[in-house]
């Protein structure tokens, strides 16, 4: 007796549930809190960049030495250290985040690039005293940044 | 909050002004008040997401933002959401010119 075995290759389709793209909505504040506690050494006032690279190690899980390949716009002298203009840009960057040397803690914005939108991005930010002012682009997988000193003349921390 | 969007060349470009004090921690010892700044920012045009930032009180008082996505949205309406340290959120909504 010949036993038919048939084996069906169920037609059902999984279907994934389109699920929008919010609900993966990413909040560095949940899931990396410590990096928002990295902090510049008060002492150096604002002329070490090590806790920006700190705070780039914990964000991106590697450093990378300034390469000037990220387009960053920010003005060489701040008269007003509580608005201070910043524009990043870097073609085909997944995320691009923004540091700065001159405050207690050193990371100012990190932005998820969503599908079709552009990475490019232009904020004003607080500095309290002259300091560096780097951006960071992930393109591919590979780190690309740029370091720009800011001379502040009035601080703008409310200080 | 105030928003301007606007589509040209293929292209929508967004400003935006969030009215928040982004109080620092080190303004808000100064001042007595708990420090409150916003952590968070997203935008989307209908289902599509088009901005993604976690933020910090490194930015300034009322944080002026512009970010721009690919493609033509004019008549369509843009959301932008902002979440605080305090939990508080609020959203904003403007039409692409």
């Amino acid at each position: 007796m010949k036993r038919r075995e048939f084996i069906g290759y169920g037609t059902g389709i999984l279907a994934l549930a389109a699920v929008p793209s919010l609900m993966n909505a990413k909040d560095y504040r949940k899931e990396l809190p410590d990096v928002w506690k990295i902090t510049n050494d008060a002492a150096k006032k604002g002329a070490s960049t090590e806790g920006i690279d700190a705070a780039i190690k914990a964000i991106f899980g590697k450093a990378v030495a300034a390469d000037g390949s990220v387009g960053l716009k920010a003005p060489e002298i701040a008269e007003n250290g509580a608005v201070v203009p910043v524009t990043m840009k870097a073609d085909n960057a997944t995320r691009i985040a923004l540091f700065e040397s001159a405050n207690p803690e050193s990371t100012v914005v990190i932005f998820d690039v969503p599908k079709d939108a552009i990475p490019e991005y232009s904020v004003r930010i607080k500095m309290q005293q002259t300091g560096t002012v780097t951006a960071v682009a992930e393109v591919d997988g590979k780190l690309h940044r740029t370091d720009k000193t800011v001379k502040v003349t009035v601080g703008g921390c409310g200080g | 909050m105030r928003i301007k969007a606007k589509s040209k060349g293929g292209k929508t470009t967004v400003k935006a002004l969030l009215k928040h004090p982004m109080m620092s921690f080190v303004q808000a010892k100064k001042a007595g008040k708990p420090a409150n700044f916003i952590t968070h920012i997203t935008a989307k045009v209908g289902d599509m997401q088009v901005l993604e930032a976690s933020t910090s009180q490194n930015l300034s008082k009322n944080p002026y933002l512009k970010f721009a996505f690919k493609g033509d949205a004019k008549g369509k309406e843009i959301e932008i959401t902002w979440t605080d340290l305090s939990g508080k959120s609020k959203t904003g909504k403007a039409k692409i010119k």
